[in-house]
């Protein structure tokens, strides 16, 4: 049995009597689970998060949080909570641990079960032997770390994450994720986060709330999400591009297949989606400039080939070479045509479409190098349910730069 | 809902302002530094054409006004340091603690206050040691009796700076706070030249800046002269004005930051 630990009923907020940043949202949080809030910037993720920690007062409506009600017993739900905000809340002219203590302090912990705790809490995010540092010498992932502990220090019941590893590099990103599992499991915390990155709430949440436009449009556990998009995304790489051109028509008449995309001279998915992955974070945060290539459902690459989108690209040279390296004894001996040599179709029950397609391309005497069945990313749920794609700038000019410059933070002042 | 006041986190607050201010020791060398200067080459150069006011030498003058000027600086500005720390900041963390606002806001107008008291009493010390000041005992005890004067005069000035940096949303307005309200209110606080002096205009715009009051009375504090415009008991009506200002300043510098939303 679960129960419940935060109910929302109708939280509404609007600024400045006209903008409904969220807009009668109800919704439901077990205890002990770990619920994200995807949406893009300005969604309203933020906003609901600011008035189940009691920041902000709602407009209409109301909530619960560990059963105290949000606008009468703020108090009560002060205590109940831990609170890791987006922008760095650390004093970072203090050393670790002497925000640790303050916020111990504050919460009222007595000298003995706050040294306790702040050594346990040091332990648990790994920063015991930079804990006398000033905070202004730690890197990015070492600060959110230090605020994870920060919010866990007064064993608190909910943690409010607020887009937790905006700015991260992914290993730290990965670091983080474990982290906030691992909490999650030995300390029973209940964990609401917010994020835009799809992956993020893929791999942490239990339930995932799509909210856009200060609604939710969805809220469902990532599996059922991506069950809704009906159908599968069946990958057939071939020989070379011509193979692919040739083939392609074929397909496209069908009705039973939604969508026909080609996917640039790349054989390895893995290799292209780890690229991409680290593309979309540069291209985010602005260090690199000009516009990303669009990612059709299914993670695909139209136009731009593999080797070229990291020429085009400024990541640093070791990157880039990890990178064509990945594939050069593939590609070596086939000449360099880096024309499309995959194609994606999106059918219903792909399995059992791929005898038909194979028996298809069959007779029209091309070799079908491969065939691969993979089902629709959060990416392609969201662009179903929101019509837009997550990756789209939505949030206002300040709220923009105000996340540059996190994540210019986050980067900077790594040593 | 009123939540009762936290003893702790006004204590907290007040300890980060003063690891805070330790941990930035050149930047108080350098308040000081300036302060010097001023003392220095204005003390020496105009200082020497004017000789004196009151039966004091100039940089005798000289020397209340500037300690007035550095604790203005000085608490304004950690007053209204609360939009950084509410935005980007410590305070912002604070926010969604169990605790009152106002043990939050008092312990940044208390923590203000006594660095920017720090601040004034280091230049006292360096205007002594250029000769400022005769050393009696009458003096020493004026010396003592002028710290509190300077904790007075710092905590109603971090309220105001609180206050404004509760209303503020933009940092950008800083300029503007430095050129139109603290600049004027230094310049009239009878720094350089006794009220006296002035044009009758010019002396009702002194008298209805709080600073001015402060400074009269760490001048008699410091060297038991006072204006003649506020009568020989100058000092009591600079002390009740004082009060009344800080009183006000950190009632309303209070009241504008629990109102504060995120």
């Amino acid at each position: 049995m679960t129960e419940d630990i935060i109910v929302a009923e109708d939280l509404t907020k609007i600024f400045d009597k006209s903008l409904v940043a969220v807009d009668h949202v109800s919704f439901n949080v077990e205890q002990g689970e770990i619920l994200g809030f995807l949406g893009p910037n300005g969604a309203g993720k933020t906003t609901t998060l600011n008035m189940l920690s009691t920041l902000l007062r709602p407009t209409s409506g109301t909530a619960t949080v560990n059963g105290h009600d949000i606008i009468k017993e703020p108090d009560a739900v002060r205590r109940s909570i831990g609170f890791v905000f987006q922008d760095p809340t650390l004093d970072i002219e203090l050393t670790g641990r002497e925000n640790l203590d303050f916020h111990g302090r504050v919460y009222g912990l007595k000298r003995d079960v706050r040294q306790q705790r702040i050594k346990e809490m040091l332990e648990v995010v790994q920063l015991t032997d930079r804990a006398d540092d000033l905070v202004k010498t730690y890197s990015g992932g070492m600060k959110r770390r230090l605020e994870i502990a920060r919010g866990l220090l007064h064993y608190p019941k909910v943690l409010f994450l607020d887009e937790p590893t905006l700015g991260l590099d992914p290993q730290t990103r990965r670091a983080i994720w474990e982290h906030i599992q691992r909490l999650n499991q030995d300390e029973n915390v209940t964990i609401i986060l917010t994020t835009h990155y799809t992956e993020e709430a893929d791999y942490l949440c239990a339930r995932i709330q799509i909210i856009d436009f200060g609604k939710i449009v969805a809220l469902d556990t990532p599996d059922k999400l991506k069950a809704r998009l009906e159908g599968d995304i069946v990958s057939l790489t071939f020989k070379d591009s011509q193979s692919t051109m040739k083939i392609r028509p074929l397909f496209e008449e069908k009705d039973w297949v939604r969508r026909v995309d080609l996917v640039a001279g790349e054989n390895n998915h893995a290799v292209m989606s780890r690229m991409m992955q680290m593309m979309r974070g540069m291209f985010n945060d602005g260090s690199i400039s000009g516009t990303m290539p669009e990612m059709s459902p299914g993670g695909m690459v139209p136009e731009i080939s593999r080797g070229e989108a990291i020429r085009r690209s400024k990541m640093p040279r070791h990157m880039q070479q990890m990178l064509t390296r990945g594939s050069a004894g593939e590609n070596g001996h086939r000449g360099h045509d880096e024309g499309p040599k995959r194609m994606n179709l999106l059918v219903d029950d792909g399995g059992h479409r791929i005898p038909e397609i194979v028996k298809l391309i069959d007779k029209t005497g091309v070799v079908l190098e491969s065939v691969e069945l993979h089902e629709p990313t959060l990416d392609d749920v969201f662009l179903s349910v929101t019509g837009r794609n997550i990756r789209d700038e939505q949030g206002s000019f300040a709220e923009t730069m105000r996340q540059h410059r996190i994540i210019r933070e986050a980067r900077g002042q790594r040593s | 809902m009123v939540q009762p006041l936290s003893g702790q986190a006004t204590y907290v607050i007040l300890l980060r302002e003063l690891k805070r201010f330790w941990r930035a020791k050149a930047r108080i060398i350098a308040s000081v530094a300036q302060s010097f200067f001023f003392l220095a080459l204005l003390g020496s150069g105009l200082g020497g054409f004017i000789g004196g006011f009151g039966g004091v030498k100039y940089l005798s003058y000289l020397s209340p006004g500037m300690i007035g000027m550095s604790l203005l600086f000085g608490s304004v500005f950690s007053g209204v340091s609360v939009i950084f720390d509410r935005q980007f900041g410590f305070l912002k963390e604070m926010l969604v603690a169990p605790v009152s606002r106002t043990s939050i806001i008092l312990g940044k107008i208390l923590g203000g206050a006594v660095t920017a008291s720090i601040q004034g009493i280091l230049l006292m010390i360096v205007a002594g040691l250029m000769g400022a000041f005769t050393t009696t005992v009458t003096f020493i005890i004026g010396a003592i009796a002028s710290v509190g004067v300077m904790m007075l005069i710092t905590a109603g000035f971090v309220g105001l700076g609180v206050a404004i940096g509760s209303s503020l949303n933009d940092f950008h307005a800083f300029q503007l706070l430095s050129t139109f309200i603290m600049w004027p209110i230094f310049m009239l606080s009878g720094v350089f030249f006794p009220i006296d002096v002035a044009p009758q205009l010019l002396q009702a715009a002194m008298l209805i800046d709080p600073l001015f009051y402060g400074v009269e009375l760490l001048r008699w504090c410091l060297l038991g002269t006072g204006t003649t415009i506020l009568g020989p008991f100058g000092w009591m009506i600079s002390l009740g004005v004082l009060v009344g200002f800080t009183a006000l300043m950190v009632s309303i510098g209070t009241y504008l930051f629990s109102r504060v939303q995120v």
